[in-house]
């Protein structure tokens, strides 16, 4: 039972430390004029439901992608990429860019008025702007 | 006004050096993805064949790879921000009942501005909600579209352009789309050798789609119409020979103007049709609802789906049933009898017309409903593992099934799994 109770309180532990190790941040460039957005309009660039801002990504066996869908858009990355698919495969849009670090993600979105991208929220500098943290 | 997908392919080059030359060194970029369904379909019975619309064989009793697999591959190069030029090659087993490839869609693009796009070239013919991406399984849920709504219009593409305006109106995404067009489909002939097709062909076809996005909510209506010209269909040319040879040797005119009421010749034909989807959280439904017209031997229909599912992680179990009910557009109008003082061969001639076109009539009428429970695996992030049942049930003779015995009006129970993926 005690043994019991220890591995539940290490395991509550594990998951407060990874929710704050996972934290991420959605950035912009720093001349866009927005200065805060909701869950739900972030989620319509990154499903492609608004051509308004471009997305960018992190590659696909990055856990903060993984994190960053699950809690944005409530879709695991596979869904998503389904639902990219129909863009894609009808000439709509393209897939957002992946690139492989925050530090290229941060460069991209520094050099793209229009970009939008998401990084860990320790990896937040001047070169880019902070217009909502994913809880 | 017809642009050939190939001449835009020619022009390429040239496209490729103006960009160069304007934007000083831009480099163009080639994207290179693609798509694909490796699945064996197999039904209970070997008195019919299950197949999906446009195919001239199906599955029988032993699995077949050529119901539900296909591969697609997408090429776009993009000359610079506004334009970007997209050829589609599609290999699938269709009318002809043999694997080839087309070119499903070649096109230009060119993004005016954030709202609008303009598209040359071989375009969709945007008619159903998922009209767009129908091919690729990994972006549907289900294994294939209901046939029962998917089998009513058979143009995939037109040639031609299009041009579509997106918007936020509030919160609600707006896309209206036009496209205008040609368009040249083989249709598969039943009963003949693999090989034989006819062809039905759209001229001036017309569509409109409307799509409102709002939260995880979707709400489509598409409006299209054509004029349609059928050719190569036996039934149909011996049926309006017989017509208008008795018409002008009895000198009955309404025997010469029914046999133009059922050719299909340049006729009218149109479709409407709203859609509906819910994304919310892990529930998943999908409904269509459509409604075909035409003035012609080909019949007017009614089809809609409704398609439910939810999700458990990776996994997401759905059920769907799907109707099709068809009605004639042109009616039997062969008199009884002669009138008094016409040859006695007249009557009989008649009453023999009169049979033949209720029977073309009925044969034309296609009739089912599919019930469809499946299991969708999402086991890689490009990959899922589909396993669909389907209960067809012919209301008429054999419905959509193909290939059947004379007679046969039994449901068939179809299963099919297999993997979609993209690359």
């Amino acid at each position: 039972m005690n043994k019991f109770k220890t591995l539940s309180v290490a395991a509550l532990l594990t998951c407060s430390l990874a929710a704050r190790a996972e934290e991420v941040v959605i950035v912009v460039n720093p001349q866009n004029p927005a200065t805060r957005m909701f869950t739900e309009q972030a989620a319509q660039f990154f499903l492609g439901k608004s051509s308004m801002f471009t997305p960018v990504d992190l590659p696909e066996s990055s856990p903060i992608r993984a994190q960053f869908y699950r809690k944005v858009t409530g879709k695991d990355v596979g869904e998503v990429k389904a639902i990219w698919s129909r863009l894609v495969f009808t000439g709509k849009a393209a897939a957002p860019k992946e690139y492989r670090t925050s530090a290229e993600v941060k460069k991209a979105v520094a050099a793209d008025p229009n970009a939008i991208g998401y990084i860990e929220k320790s990896a937040l500098d001047g070169s880019v702007k902070a217009i909502l943290t994913v809880q | 006004m017809k642009p050939h997908p190939h001449l835009l392919l020619l022009a390429l080059p040239l496209a490729i050096s103006t960009a160069r030359a304007e934007t000083g060194g831009f480099a163009p970029t080639v994207d290179m993805s693609g798509y694909g369904t490796a699945a064996y379909t197999r039904a209970n019975t070997d008195q019919a064949e299950f197949g999906r619309f446009n195919q001239l064989g199906g599955a029988k009793k032993s699995p077949v790879d050529g119901v539900d697999s296909n591969l697609g591959i997408q090429g776009t190069l993009t000359v610079n921000d506004w334009l970007s030029f997209t050829g589609q090659g599609l290999a699938r087993k269709l009318a002809t009942d043999r694997w080839g490839a087309d070119l499903y869609w070649a096109y230009a693009k060119a993004q005016v501005n954030k709202q609008w796009s303009l598209y040359a070239g071989r375009v969709v013919a945007p008619v159903y909600m998922i009209s767009d991406y129908r091919n690729v399984g990994f972006a549907n849920t289900m294994i294939r579209p209901p046939q029962e709504m998917y089998s009513q219009v058979p143009f995939d593409s037109i040639d031609g352009a299009s041009a579509s305006y997106r918007s936020m109106l509030g919160a609600t995404n707006l896309t209206v789309q036009f496209a205008i067009g040609n368009a040249r489909e083989k249709l598969a002939l039943q009963g003949t050798a693999p090989g034989s097709h006819q062809t039905i062909r759209a001229h001036a076809f017309k569509a409109l789609n409307v799509l409102a996005e709002h939260g995880p909510v979707t709400f489509r209506l598409g409006y299209a119409q054509t004029d349609i010209t059928l050719d190569g269909d036996p039934a149909l040319g011996a049926l309006t020979g017989a017509l208008n040879g008795a018409g002008a040797g009895y000198a009955l005119p309404q025997l010469n103007r029914l046999a133009d009421a059922l050719a299909v010749n340049r006729k009218k034909a149109s479709f409407m049709s709203v859609g509906l989807a819910l994304d919310l959280d892990d529930i998943l439904v999908q409904s269509e609802a459509g409604k075909r017209r035409t003035q012609s031997a080909v019949p007017d229909s009614t089809s809609w789906y409704v398609l439910g599912g939810y999700r458990f992680g990776k996994f997401m179990p759905y059920v769907s049933y799907a109707s099709l009910k068809s009605s004639n557009s042109v009616s039997n109008t062969v008199p009884a009898a002669c009138p008094a003082g016409y040859p006695d061969a007249c009557t009989p001639t008649l009453q023999a017309l009169s049979a033949a076109v209720s029977g073309g009539l009925a044969s034309g009428l296609v009739e089912q409903s599919t019930t469809s429970i499946g299991l969708r695996w999402n086991f890689s992030q490009s990959a899922a593992f589909k396993m669909q049942f389907d209960r067809v049930r012919p209301r008429h003779g054999s419905g959509l099934l193909l290939n059947a015995t004379p007679g046969f009006n039994r449901d068939v129970t179809v299963c099919a799994a297999g993997v979609d993926f993209v690359f």
